[in-house]
């Protein structure tokens, strides 16, 4: 390594330049980039899951995504000129491209069948709009006596209405809702009152995309320009701030470039890389701020950079190899974005342990002599003010040793209580702040109409025609009923709604037939004749051709897993109390889930524990590893404290507000893998290498006080370096990178504070023990 | 076209057939009906009388469906289910819907008007092997389809294969005869299409259609069309 170091100190501009020239190979590959912001796909497409969400929309002839307009007046939305606006909306949504057509839902898409003592009637709901008060009248009863569109087409209160839009697979949902939302500005504002909201998975989940790229592009530079003013402040000069963003910059462009070269899509994940980067990237502070002191110390150049990497060279080397180790064990798990992103992550990493040997040194040998000397006047040890207060820390923190310890102790029982209470839930909708158009308009649909997100229950039946028993209906029925008794389901639709629709309205709309028949030829022939009437999607959406599997719909009201857990649960009770025994005609029975809801919580369990699972899997190897790197397991269990103490705080405190563990949060934890070691690896390396140069007679007080002071400053400056970069995140529109943003800072800090306090005393506890010093080199 | 339009929906003065239609989705599932229709054509070309009735499967078996066809108007349609003992007439204004939830509609089982739609010959080619005139046709009011570009035999005059387009030039549904049999009643020979699948290329589902078997000619009366053989089909035509 210190060959490469020589080379780029006596070609400094060739080292550069190749440099410059790789890195522009790698840039060049930008432009072909594809992302991909659908959390579905952070399960591989084999994942069961997957596979049988798939089957079920394919089944029952599903779309996978819907975006809901949601038409709201507080004086009723039944008055001509709101209806006559619903008109025109579904005509031109109808032709917005990405749109399914034939499948939009209003009023005057979907079919009503309707009946007097001789006849059946098939038409739109609304087939033109109703100016007097004996029609408006006339749709109001239509809507409110049709269990199949109240709470879906129109509100209990009346104040509201839907358009219900199906995507074709691949259109994006923020593009088609920025359409919408064009078309709503030419309806607005005509003194109507009428409120347009849009809500649905693929409005937040594009609009998440689109805003990601949009944050990254603002908060990144911000970040950037702030690190750069701070370190332009503690080292006074711009070629070391040039060099430490530089090396930043090379890292993230090789390592973004590589994958996208690779044709590999961005997810939402690796779109967070850069941060990553650019935070693992910031250890090269310690070889200005080593370089510093050596400079001011020998006054040679050339020499204080050899002898600067000489020292943090294997600590630089320890920690990058750690921190490259355990990103690239997160490619172990199954979650394919994770994989990528613990790849791309640990690629980077190589590369800036590359920069500190080559790219860093040529740049430093570049910097005017004369100008450093000036520069570095400060950066002595018994002079500087800060090493003096560092040292000073350091001699409280040992004189106090069990108090400190005490203290931290505590703090951790704190966090453990904390950390017993965090709930596992990702919630993409509350991934917008409060007042956004996404949560206003989610909020509202859910309020009026049956509730946003989507379950799916399969009753499956052993035999063809088994969904045709009464048996089987009334089961199903049961089971409705018992759902709609939590509040956080809306409203639920099935097989048997639409046999006892047809049942009703074969006997001239009265509501005493509005019951499922008695006999199962009664329900072919009303199924064969519902056929007649409604459009094939209708019926197909709830049975499928073999009538062997019925489909229950849950529209539940929240986007949280615990919405979906409660419906698993109830579905577990009514199941071991009523389900059927099966007979000769139904075969057993079965129920299972399936659909977005459904989804996000096998999402959350899958991915966030699998997340959860893979960051303890690389505390375990960053452990390991660093007892190897120290050749002393102590050493190596002690460097890991101030990670885990740090996790275990922040944890705590998520756990303490109410913050849900969701996949932000995640991210959080691996970075932390990455950053938290760095400071203890450096600080014990530096130490014994300062005890092997004053020998084993000095005091060992003043050793450690001298690492919290001289090293010690390099991890200060590198912490708050770190944390005010990302401070500026707290100003992004999306929560997540607020919370990315404030953890960071935090962990940066704490994991700052851990290891200048908590270290010394335990390496003093260690190292004072008589085996501990016969093992010492 | 007009003749094409006769082979096809007005081959003879009077038909039976029984079929067997099978509804298949994607992955194989199945929904199979046996039905029995009946037609007689109260002038050619004009109004038409249709009477569908199911013999399988078993549990609406007797279900009947009578369906009285007029070239500018809407059709009249009554059905009839044994289980409850219950007729109604239906009114639906739309004879493109699909016909008991097949990929066929109503109109394609009963057949269009000339004048329903803009027809053009764009070339020839060849569909199922035989040589063809290619055709396209304009609907002229409201319709499904936008567009639709057709094939028929050069001898015969028979549809062998149709491509429904949406508004956007999207292929949307595929129509192809399968199978085509020459039905030798007395004196004349009517080549029929006995075997027919129309795809739906979006959802990937589709139905397919096999005539088991077919009569033509057979002097069906005006009185066997009535809402009075709904209750009381005609036994001489449907066992």
């Amino acid at each position: 390594m210190l060959k490469l170091v020589e080379l780029a100190t006596t070609r400094p501009k060739l080292v550069i330049a190749v440099v410059l020239l790789v890195t522009g190979l790698f840039m060049s590959q930008f432009p072909k980039v594809k992302t991909d912001t659908d959390p579905k796909h952070m399960l591989p497409a084999t994942s069961a899951v997957r596979v049988y969400n798939d089957a079920v929309e394919e089944h029952f002839q599903l779309h996978a995504d819907w975006i809901v307009l949601g038409i709201v007046n507080a004086k009723g939305v039944l008055n001509p000129t709101t209806l006559a606006k619903v008109a025109r909306l579904t005509n031109a949504i109808v032709g917005l491209p990405g749109v399914v057509p034939e499948d939009v839902i209003s009023f005057t898409t979907a079919d009503n069948v309707l009946a007097d003592e001789a006849n059946l009637y098939v038409k739109p709901v609304m087939a033109e709009v109703p100016q007097t008060g004996p029609e408006l009248a006339a749709l109001r009863r239509a809507l409110i006596e049709n269990p199949l569109l109240m709470d879906r087409l129109y509100s209990r209160d009346g104040q509201a209405t839907a358009i219900y839009i199906p995507l074709a697979t691949n259109a994006n949902g923020k593009i088609i809702a920025d359409q919408i939302r064009g078309l709503l500005r030419k309806a607005d504002d005509d003194g109507s009152g009428d409120e347009f909201h849009l809500a649905g998975d693929p409005v937040a989940r594009d609009s998440f995309g689109a805003e990601m790229s949009k944050q990254m592009g603002i908060f990144s530079p911000i970040a950037g320009a702030i690190m750069f003013a701070a370190l332009l402040l503690m080292f006074r000069s711009l070629v070391p701030v040039i060099a430490c963003m530089g090396v930043s910059m090379v890292c993230v462009i090789w390592a973004m470039g590589g994958t996208i070269g690779l044709g590999i899509p961005i997810h939402i994940m690796s779109s967070m890389s850069p941060v990553f980067l650019m935070a693992i990237s910031t250890d090269t502070v310690h070889i200005f701020n080593e370089f510093y002191f050596r400079f001011r110390e020998t006054a040679d150049k050339r020499r204080a950079i050899l002898d600067s990497l000489r020292v943090v060279g294997r600590p630089l080397i320890y920690t990058d190899l750690t921190t490259a180790a355990a990103f690239a064990s997160l490619a172990v798990g199954d979650i394919i974005p994770v994989r990528v992103f613990g790849l791309l992550v640990a690629f980077g990493t190589l590369v800036l342990l590359l920069m500190s040997f080559t790219l860093t040194p040529a740049l430093l040998s570049l910097m005017n002599a004369d100008r450093l000397a000036a520069l570095t006047r400060h950066e002595d040890m018994a002079e500087g003010s800060s090493a003096r207060w560092l040292s000073g820390l350091a001699r409280f923190s040992l004189r106090y040793g069990k108090a400190v310890v005490a203290g931290g102790l505590l703090l951790v029982l704190v966090s453990l209580i904390g950390v017993s209470r965090i709930r596992v839930n990702n919630n993409l909708v509350q991934w917008f702040k409060p007042h956004s158009d996404i949560r206003v308009g989610d909020a509202v649909l859910n309020r009026e109409l049956g509730g946003t997100a989507t379950a799916y229950l399969v009753v499956q039946g052993g035999q063809p025609d088994a969904m045709q028993q009464p048996e089987v209906l009334s089961f199903i029925e049961g089971l409705q009923r018992e759902l709609e008794k939590s509040p956080l389901v809306g409203k639920t639709t099935s097989l048997a709604d639409v046999v006892k629709r047809v049942s009703r309205v074969m006997h001239a709309d009265d509501p005493r037939y509005e019951v499922i028949p008695d006999s199962a030829d009664a329900v072919a022939q009303y199924l064969l004749l519902f056929s007649m009437a409604a459009k094939p999607r209708d019926l197909n959406n709830f049975v499928d051709y073999p009538m062997q599997q019925a489909n229950l719909w849950v529209q539940l009201k929240t986007w949280d897993a615990v919405g979906m857990q409660q419906v698993q649960q109830i579905v577990e009770q009514y199941k071991s109390r009523a389900l059927p025994a099966g007979s000769g005609k139904t075969g057993s029975l079965s129920i299972r889930a399936a659909g977005i809801a459904y989804f996000n919580l096998v999402w959350n369990q899958a991915v966030l524990w699998g997340m959860l699972y893979g960051f303890i899997v690389s505390c375990v190897l960053v452990l390991f590893l660093m007892s190897a790197c120290f050749r002393c397991p102590t050493l190596g269990v002690i460097a890991g404290l101030p990670l885990l103490f740090t996790i275990l705080v922040i944890y705590g405190l998520v756990g303490f507000i109410g913050k849900d563990f969701d996949m932000p949060i995640a991210v959080l934890s691996t970075l932390s893998l990455g950053l938290a070691t760095d400071f203890a690896v450096h600080f014990i390396d530096r130490y014994r290498q300062r005890r092997a140069e004053v020998g084993p007679e000095a005091c060992m007080d003043s050793v450690l006080a001298w690492t919290v002071a001289r090293p010690g400053k390099g991890i200060v400056r590198n912490a708050v370096l770190f944390a005010l970069g990302f401070s500026a995140m707290l100003f992004a529109a999306l929560t997540p990178y607020i919370t990315v943003g404030l953890f960071m800072a935090a962990i940066m800090l704490l994991s700052a504070l851990a290891t200048l306090t908590l270290l010394p005393i335990l390496v003093k506890a260690v190292r004072s023990r008589p085996h501990g010093r016969q093992r010492e080199r | 076209m007009q003749r094409s339009l006769l082979a096809f929906y007005y081959g003879g003065s009077d038909t039976k057939i029984r079929a067997r239609m099978d509804l298949i989705d994607r992955s194989g599932g199945r929904r199979t009906r046996v039905l029995t229709m009946l037609r007689r054509d109260e002038s050619e070309g004009a109004n038409q009388r249709l009477f569908i009735y199911f013999h399988e499967p078993s549990d609406v078996r007797g279900v009947s469906l009578l369906v009285w066809k007029y070239p500018a108007k809407d059709d009249d349609r009554w059905i009839y289910m044994p289980a409850m003992d219950l007729e109604r007439r239906v009114s639906a204004n739309d004879r493109q819907s699909s016909f008991v939830g097949s990929d066929f509609t109503y109109e394609d089982v009963s057949g269009r008007d000339l004048g329903d739609e803009r027809h053009r010959l764009v070339g020839e080619g060849s569909a199922g092997g035989r040589a063809c005139y290619q055709i396209e046709s304009t609907p002229v009011g409201a319709s499904s389809y936008a567009r639709r570009v057709w094939w028929i035999d050069k001898q015969n005059y028979l549809p062998l294969k149709e491509e429904y387009y949406d508004r956007r030039g999207g292929l949307v549904r595929v129509f192809s005869a399968d199978e085509v049999r020459s039905i030798a009643t007395g004196s004349h020979t009517y080549p029929t299409v006995t075997k027919r699948t129309m795809k739906d290329v979006r959802t990937g589902r589709r139905t397919e259609v096999t005539f088991t078997d077919v009569k033509y000619d057979l002097g069906l009366r005006a009185a066997d069309f009535t809402e009075r053989s709904l209750r009381r089909p005609p036994a001489a035509w449907i066992r």
